[in-house]
C-alpha cells in the first residue's frame, strides 16, 4: 500500500511519514500544494494524507483538482481548521475522512486502515484468505492459527495481494503500489519477495498468471 | 417668536422634505403677501388719479364756462352730470372767490347750501394755479375726494374751484380689486404649495430610494447599495459602498486570522502529542493537548462570533446548509448506517452568517449522530414571536437521551457529560452561546423518537 503525505510543517509531516512507515506503509511526502497536487495526478497512490493549510495552491483546490481529473483515491483531510463549515467544505471538495489537529497518530492510523479497507471492499479489520489471516490493525499474519513473521517489504507484499483477493495483479502495478518514490526499483524484487512469501506462508495461495502478473484465488486455496 | 422659532427648528430637524416645505411655504407666502400689497397700492392709487381725472374734467368745465364771455356771477350749472343736479347725490361742486362770504358761493344743487370743505388752510398762501387733491367730508358727513383749483380771471378776479366726488366709488373699487388679488394670491398659493410638495418628493426620491437600498441591506437582501444616483448623492452611495466593503474585509481578514492562529497553534500541538507517544507522561501530554485544544476552539469561535456582532445583516438559506452537513455526516458516519431525515421549506432563511448556522446546526447534528441508533430527524419550523420571524431548527435522534438534570449542566460552559464518546464537550456551549449572539437560545428536550432533541430558536427572515 503506497501512501502519499502533503503537509507543510516539516517536523509533523516527518513523524506522520515515520508512523505509517513503521505501519507497513510505502510513503511519499510533499510540502507544498503544488507538489502534492502533481504527485496525486501521476502516481497511483492507495491514499492520500493532506493538509489543508497548504502553501502554494491550498488543500481544497488540490482536492478539487483530483477529483476533476477523476482521481478516486481515498483522501483524509487534515487540518486545524474544524469548523463545520470548513470540514463541509471538505468532504464536498472530495475527501473522505477529516481529521483535525491535534490529532492522535493511532486515530489517524486507524482511519488510514480504514479507509484502505473500504476502498477495498473489506468490511473488518481482518483480511482471510484460506488459511491465511491478516491483522491490519496489527500488522500481524497468521496461517491456520500460526503466527508467520514477515519483513515490512513482504508483508507489504501480501498485504496489498490481500486487499485486491480475486483478481490479477501485475508485476508494475505492484512496484507502483509497494514502494516509495525514491525507491530503487528493480523489477526482478518483487519475483524474490514472491518466492520468500511463498516460502513463508507454506501454503500455495499466490498464483502466477504467466506475462500477467500475480492472483490470490480464494476459491482454490479454500478448497 | 422664540417659540415659534423653536417650533420651526424642531419641524425641519425631522426631515428634509419637511425643512424645503417649511422654508418654501414660508417664503411664497411673504413673497405673496408682498407683492400682494404693493398690487394693491398701485391699483388703488391709480383708481385715485382717475377718479381726480374726471373731476378734474368736471373743474374745467366749470373753468371755462366761467370764463365765458358774460357776467362773471351767472349761473354756471348745469355741466353735463346729472348727479351734481341731486341734492346730496355724493357729487359736488363750488365755485367761491377767496375769502368769500356765505352768501357769495356757487355751488351744485346737490350741495343743497352746504359748504365744501377747502384743501387748502390758508388760501392766500396756496400757490396760484396750483391743483390739490385730497379728501374731506361731505356736508352730511359722508367721505369725498376733493380737487381745488385756483383760477385768475384778470379783471374778474380770482376764483376757487372745488369739485367733490364719493371717496366710496375708489375704496369699492379697491377692494374689489383686493379681494381678487387675495383670492387670485390665495389659488397662486395653493398652486405653488402643491407644486413644492411634488418638486419635493421629485427631487428627493433618490434619497428615499438610497433608504430604501439601505434598508435592503439591513435585511440582507442586497450586498451593496446599486442603481444610478444623482451626482449630488452618488459620492454618498459610493461612500456606504466602500464602508460595507471595508467592513466586510475586516470581518474576512478577522476570520482569515483566526483560522490561521487556530492552524499555527494546532500544527505544533500535534507534535508535541506526537513527540510524547511512549513517553512516561503520554497520558497527561494528550489530555493536556485536548484540553487546550478545546479552549483554543472554545475562544476562537467567541473571538469570531463577536467580530460578527455587529455587522450588518445577512440572509442564509436554512436548507442548503443541513443539507450539506447531511452529506458531510453521511461520510463521516458511514459505517453506523445512519439515516439523517430533514424536513423543511425552501424559503425558509436565518438572519445571520452561513458560518454561524453551519457550526451551531453541525455541532447539534454530530452529537445527535453520534449517539443514535440509527435514526436522526432534523425539522425546521417558521414561527411568529413577539410580531417578529423565528426560526426553530429542532434536532432529534433515537439515543439514550439525557435524564432532565443533565440537560441543562451539558449546555454548561467545558461540561462533558459522556467521555466515552470522542468529540469536543464544549460543542453544545458554543452552540448556545452563538444562538445567544443572535438573541437566539438552546433548549434539550426529551425527543418523541427516545433520545435527546435540541432545538435551536433562532431569528428568521422579517421579508
Amino acid at each position: 500500500m503506497r501512501l502519499l503525505v502533503v503537509e507543510d510543517d516539516q517536523t509533523l509531516n516527518h513523524q506522520i511519514v515515520t508512523a505509517l512507515e513503521q505501519a507497513g506503509y510505502a510513503v511519499d511526502k510533499a510540502y507544498d500544494g503544488e507538489e502534492g497536487q502533481f504527485l496525486g495526478e501521476t502516481e497511483p497512490y492507495d491514499a492520500i494524507i493532506l493538509d489543508l493549510g497548504l502553501p502554494k495552491v491550498d488543500g481544497v483546490s488540490v482536492l478539487t483538482s483530483w477529483r476533476r481529473e477523476g482521481r478516486k483515491m481515498p483522501v483524509i483531510i487534515l487540518t486545524a481548521r474544524d469548523r463545520w463549515s470548513d470540514k463541509v467544505q471538505g468532504f464536498d471538495a472530495g475527501a473522505d475522512d477529516y481529521v483535525t489537529k491535534p490529532f492522535h497518530m493511532e486515530e489517524l492510523l486507524a482511519r488510514v486502515r480504514a479507509l484502505l479497507r473500504r476502498a477495498t471492499g473489506h468490511a473488518s479489520s481482518e483480511i482471510v484468505c484460506g488459511p491465511v489471516r491478516l491483522d491490519t490493525r496489527s500488522g500481524r499474519v497468521m496461517v491456520d492459527g500460526n503466527p508467520v513473521k514477515l519483513t515490512s517489504h513482504e508483508y507489504r507484499l501480501l498485504s496489498y495481494l490481500m486487499h485486491h483477493t480475486g483478481r490479477i495483479v501485475s508485476r508494475a502495478e505492484l512496484t507502483e503500489h509497494l514502494y516509495d518514490q525514491d525507491f530503487d526499483r528493480d523489477s526482478n524484487t518483487i519475483e524474490v519477495f514472491i518466492g520468500r512469501l511463498r516460502k513463508k506462508l507454506g501454503v500455495d495461495i499466490i498464483q502466477t498468471m504467466r506475462g500477467l502478473g500475480y492472483l490470490l484465488d480464494t476459491d482454490r486455496t479454500s478448497a | 417668536m422664540n417659540r415659534i422659532r423653536l417650533f420651526l427648528k424642531r419641524l425641519a430637524g425631522r426631515s428634509i422634505a419637511v425643512r424645503l416645505a417649511v422654508s418654501a411655504v414660508f417664503w411664497s407666502f411673504a413673497i405673496l403677501l408682498i407683492s400682494g400689497l404693493i398690487l394693491a397700492a398701485l391699483y388703488r392709487d391709480n383708481t385715485e388719479r382717475a377718479f381726480d381725472q374726471r373731476l378734474l374734467v368736471y373743474a374745467n368745465t366749470l373753468a371755462s364756462n366761467l370764463v365765458s364771455p358774460g357776467d362773471a356771477e351767472r349761473d354756471l350749472g348745469p355741466i353735463g352730470d346729472p348727479r351734481f343736479e341731486l341734492p346730496l347725490s355724493g357729487w359736488y361742486w363750488q365755485v367761491a372767490r377767496p375769502n368769500a362770504k356765505p352768501g357769495e358761493v356757487r355751488s351744485s344743487k346737490s350741495l343743497f347750501g352746504g359748504q365744501l370743505p377747502s384743501l387748502a388752510p390758508d388760501a392766500e398762501a396756496a400757490r396760484f394755479g396750483e391743483i390739490r387733491r385730497g379728501y374731506g367730508k361731505a356736508p352730511d358727513e359722508r367721505g369725498l375726494r376733493l380737487i381745488e383749483r385756483d383760477i385768475d380771471l384778470g379783471q374778474e378776479g380770482r376764483f376757487i374751484i372745488r369739485v367733490g366726488g364719493p371717496a366710496d366709488e375708489i375704496e369699492d373699487s379697491a377692494r374689489r380689486f383686493s379681494f381678487a388679488l387675495f383670492v387670485t394670491f390665495s389659488l397662486l398659493g395653493l398652486a405653488l404649495g402643491f407644486t413644492t410638495l411634488l418638486q419635493i418628493r421629485f427631487g428627493l426620491q433618490p434619497l428615499a430610494q438610497l433608504r430604501g437600498a439601505l434598508g435592503a441591506i439591513r435585511r440582507g437582501e442586497a450586498e451593496r447599495i446599486q442603481g444610478e444616483y444623482p451626482r449630488d448623492i452618488a459620492p454618498v452611495a459610493s461612500e456606504i459602498n466602500l464602508l460595507l466593503e471595508t467592513n466586510r474585509e475586516i470581518l474576512e481578514r478577522a476570520r482569515t486570522q483566526v483560522g490561521n492562529l487556530a492552524h499555527a497553534l494546532k500544527t505544533p500541538l500535534s507534535i508535541i502529542v506526537n513527540e510524547a507517544e511512549g513517553a512516561p507522561n503520554e497520558v497527561k501530554v494528550r489530555e493536556q493537548a485536548v484540553i487546550m485544544r478545546d479552549q483554543v476552539n472554545y475562544y476562537l469561535d467567541r473571538a469570531r462570533a463577536a467580530a460578527m456582532a455587529g455587522t450588518l445583516g445577512t440572509l442564509t438559506e436554512v436548507e442548503p446548509v443541513l443539507r450539506a452537513l447531511a452529506r458531510t455526516f453521511d461520510k463521516i458516519y458511514r459505517d453506523k448506517n445512519l439515516q439523517i431525515e430533514i424536513s423543511t421549506s425552501p424559503a425558509t432563511r436565518f438572519r445571520g452568517e452561513r458560518q454561524d448556522l453551519e457550526e451551531m446546526a453541525g455541532n447539534l447534528i454530530d452529537n445527535a449522530a453520534k449517539w443514535a441508533v440509527g435514526h436522526v430527524k432534523i425539522t425546521v419550523e417558521q414561527q411568529q414571536q413577539d410580531e417578529r420571524p423565528w426560526i426553530h431548527v429542532v434536532i432529534d435522534d433515537d439515543g439514550p437521551g439525557l435524564p432532565e438534570g443533565a440537560r441543562e449542566e451539558m449546555i454548561k460552559r467545558g461540561r462533558r457529560l459522556d467521555e466515552t464518546k470522542p468529540g469536543s464537550g464544549l460543542g453544545l456551549s458554543i452552540v448556545s452561546d452563538l444562538a445567544a449572539l443572535y438573541r437566539g437560545r438552546l433548549k434539550l428536550e426529551a425527543s418523541p423518537l427516545g433520545g435527546l432533541r435540541a432545538k435551536l430558536e433562532l431569528p428568521g427572515d422579517g421579508g
